[in-house]
C-alpha cells in the first residue's frame, strides 16, 4: 500500500529529529516551515525581481543570514518580519532544507 | 472483508489509539482528496497535498474556468504595467507535474453526508477530505440600483476576466476632464488595500495620457482604510488633487445609482453624467460553500485556526476568501498560506505525515505610482481562537524612493513566486 511509504517517511522524518542537537537541523520540520518562504523566494532557485535566491547555502551562512534579520541587523521589513517569529532550531531546521536543495531550473 | 475483519478494524479506528489509525489508511485503498476552486487557495492546496504525499493521497481538482486570471496584479493590468497575458495561468503543468486529476466543471452540491461532490455534469466527486476555496460572491443588493443586469454598464472588476478588461476599457474611454466615480466595499471583503491601490492606477493613466483634468472620487461606506496615511501622501504627491476620497460623513451613504445616466446619488450630491462609474459591492463566501452550510453565522465561513478545519465539519476544510481569517486579510497571499497549513494537516491525518503548529503569513504591495510601492503584511499564528497576528508592519510616510522602489522589485518577485507555487 502505497500509504506505507509515507509512513515510513514519517517515522524517519522523527528518528532524524530525534538525534542530538548540535547535528544537523530537522530537515523535516525545514520543509514545513520552508512553505513560508515559497510564496516569495522560488524552491526551483529562480530569482525574479527583488527577491534573491536562497537555495544552496551552506548551512552556517543561511543561519548568519537570518539571524542578522532576526536582529534587525539587516534591514528588510518583510524579512524581518518573517525571521523574529523563528527560533534557532527553527533557523537551524531551515538551514539543513534549503541547503540540500539545487537548483532546478 | 470479512464480518470478523471489518469489525476488528473498525474496533481499531474506533480505539483511536494509533497515531495513523485514520479509516482512511487502514480501509480502502488511496485516500481521496478533493479540492473545490482552482485560485490561490484551492490551486496551492492541490499542489502541496500532492506533491508532498508522492502519490499516497489521490487528488481531484474541481475548476469551472480552464484559464485562471488574477485579481492579484490585475490593477497593474488596468495601470498599463503588464499584459492580460502575464496575468493568466493555465493548469496543465499542475496536473501533469503531480498527478492531479483536473475536474473541469462547477461543483453544483457538496453532499456532506455521503461525503461527495456533485458536479455539473451530474458527475459525483467521493471524498475523504474536502477542500473549499471558492473565493468570494458579491452582493448585487448591497447598492441601490445596481444590479447583475447592469454589471456591464457600471462594472466592479472584483471578479478576474471579462470584468477587469471592462474596467480597462472604460477607464481608457475616459476623456479629459471627466469624472470617475468608485463606490468601495464595506468590510470585510477581498483585498483590503485593492480599491486605493485601482484608483492610483486610475490616476496613473490619465495623469501619463495628459488627461490631467480628470477627478476620481472614492465613495467609502468606511471611515477609514488599509494604509490611508501613505496612500494619500502618494495621491497628494503624484496625482495633486485628481484623487479625492470621501468617507461616510462628508456623503452621507449611497442613495442610488442610475447606470443609464451614470449617476450616483450620495446623501449630499448627485454626481451626474460620471465618465465612468466603478461599483465595488458588498461581498460574501462563494455559493458552494454558503449552500454547504458553512457559513451559519453569515456570509463566511468559520474555521478552526489551527487547522483551516470548518467548525461545522470536520471533513472540510474552508480556505481563503471565503473563510473567516481572523487577522489575516482576504489576499491571494493569506489563501496560498492557509492552504499550506491545510495540506500539512490532511497529509498527517490521510497518510500518517509528521504534523507541525500552524503558522501564517501574508503580504500586500500596492503600486501607487511607477516605483511607488508601499506594503503591510504579517505573520500569524493560531491564538484565542482566531488567527492572530503575533508580528506586523505597513510602510511609513516620508520614505525614501529608493525603499519604494525596492517595494516594487519584490512585489514582482512575490507574484513570480506564488503563481509558480500555484501552477508549477
Ligand atoms: C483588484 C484586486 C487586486 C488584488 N490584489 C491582490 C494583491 O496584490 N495581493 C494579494 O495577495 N491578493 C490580492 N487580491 C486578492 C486575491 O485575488 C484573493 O484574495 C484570492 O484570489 C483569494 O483566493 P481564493 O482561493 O479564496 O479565491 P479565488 O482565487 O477567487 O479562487 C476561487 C476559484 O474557485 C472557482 N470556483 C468558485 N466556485 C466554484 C464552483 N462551485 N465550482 C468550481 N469552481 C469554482 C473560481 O472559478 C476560482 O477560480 C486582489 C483582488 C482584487 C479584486
Ligand atoms: C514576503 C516575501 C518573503 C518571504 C515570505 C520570505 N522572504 Fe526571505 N527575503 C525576501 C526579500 C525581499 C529579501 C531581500 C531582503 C534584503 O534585501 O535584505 C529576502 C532575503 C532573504 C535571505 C537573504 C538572502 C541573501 O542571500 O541575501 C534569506 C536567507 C531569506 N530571505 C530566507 C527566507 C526564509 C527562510 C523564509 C521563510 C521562513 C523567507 N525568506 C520568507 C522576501 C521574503
Amino acid at each position: 500500500m502505497p500509504q506505507n511509504g509515507a509512513v515510513r517517511l514519517a517515522v524517519l522524518g522523527f528518528v532524524l529529529a530525534c538525534t542530538p542537537a548540535d547535528a544537523a537541523g530537522d530537515r523535516a520540520l525545514g520543509e514545513y516551515l520552508s512553505s513560508e518562504c515559497t510564496s516569495c523566494h522560488q524552491s526551483s532557485g529562480k530569482q525574479v525581481g527583488g527577491i534573491p535566491a536562497i537555495i544552496g547555502h551552506p548551512a552556517e551562512q543561511f543561519v548568519a543570514l537570518m539571524n542578522a534579520y532576526r536582529e534587525r541587523q539587516r534591514d528588510n521589513q518583510v524579512m524581518q518580519a518573517v525571521a523574529a517569529r523563528l527560533s534557532s532550531e527553527e533557523i537551524a531546521a531551515l538551514a539543513a532544507y534549503y541547503e540540500s536543495l539545487k537548483p532546478n531550473p | 472483508m470479512s464480518t470478523n475483519r471489518r469489525t476488528f478494524l473498525t474496533g481499531l479506528a474506533a480505539a483511536g489509539g494509533f497515531a495513523i489509525a485514520s479509516p482512511a489508511v487502514l480501509g480502502q485503498a488511496k485516500p481521496r482528496v478533493v479540492v473545490i476552486g482552482g485560485g490561490a487557495g484551492g490551486a496551492t492546496a492541490a499542489r502541496y497535498i500532492a506533491k508532498d504525499s508522492a502519490g499516497a493521497i489521490s487528488v481531484a481538482l474541481i475548476e469551472e474556468n480552464e484559464v485562471y486570471q488574477t485579481c492579484f496584479h490585475s490593477n497593474l493590468f488596468i495601470g498599463g504595467f503588464k499584459s492580460y497575458e502575464e496575468i493568466s495561468h493555465r493548469y496543465d503543468a499542475l496536473a501533469k507535474n503531480h498527478g492531479i486529476t483536473l475536474a473541469r466543471a462547477r461543483a453544483t452540491q457538496i453532499d456532506r453526508d455521503k461525503k461527495e461532490v456533485v458536479l455539473s455534469t451530474g458527475a459525483r466527486l467521493p471524498y475523504d477530505r474536502l477542500v473549499v476555496s471558492p473565493g468570494i460572491d458579491l452582493k448585487y443588493d448591497s447598492v441601490p440600483g445596481w444590479s447583475k443586469d447592469v454589471e456591464e454598464a457600471m462594472p466592479h472588476g472584483w471578479k478576474p476576466g471579462r470584468q477587469t478588461q471592462l474596467i480597462k476599457q472604460k477607464l481608457d474611454a475616459v476623456p479629459n476632464g471627466g469624472t470617475i466615480l468608485m463606490i468601495a466595499p464595506p468590510n470585510p471583503y477581498r483585498c483590503p488595500p485593492g480599491p486605493y491601490e485601482r484608483a492610483s492606477m486610475f490616476a496613473h493613466v490619465l495623469k501619463a495620457s495628459g488627461k490631467r483634468d480628470c477627478k476620481i472620487f472614492i465613495l467609502d461606506p468606511k471611515d477609514s482604510f488599509s494604509k490611508q496615511g501613505v496612500f494619500q501622501e502618494g495621491w497628494e504627491k503624484h496625482y495633486g488633487a485628481m484623487i479625492e476620497w470621501l468617507g461616510p460623513k462628508v456623503h452621507d451613504g449611497i442613495k442610488s445609482v442610475d447606470p443609464k445616466t451614470n449617476t450616483v446619488v450620495t446623501g449630499f450630491e448627485t454626481y451626474k453624467d460620471c465618465a465612468f462609474v466603478n461599483v465595488i459591492p458588498a461581498q460574501m463566501a462563494g455559493e458552494i460553500a454558503r449552500s454547504a452550510g458553512l457559513a451559519p453565522a453569515g456570509g463566511y465561513c468559520t474555521i478552526d485556526p489551527a487547522s483551516m478545519k470548518s467548525v461545522v465539519d470536520p471533513n472540510i476544510f474552508v480556505l481563503g476568501d471565503a473563510c473567516i481569517g481572523g487577522d489575516m486579510p482576504k489576499s491571494a497571499f493569506s489563501a496560498n498560506s492557509q492552504a499550506k497549513v491545510a495540506a500539512m494537516v490532511i497529509r498527517g491525518e490521510l497518510a500518517g505525515a509528521r504534523t507541525f503548529p500552524a503558522r501564517y503569513i501574508n503580504t500586500c504591495w500596492s503600486l501607487i505610482e511607477t516605483d511607488d510601492t508601499v506594503k503591510v503584511g504579517g505573520r500569524y499564528e493560531a491564538k484565542d481562537g482566531k488567527i492572530a497576528a503575533a508580528e506586523t508592519f505597513v510602510s511609513q510616510p516620508r520614505e525614501s524612493a529608493e525603499l519604494r522602489k525596492e517595494n516594487q522589485a519584490e512585489n514582482v518577485g512575490w507574484y513570480a513566486a506564488i503563481t509558480a507555487d500555484m501552477f508549477s
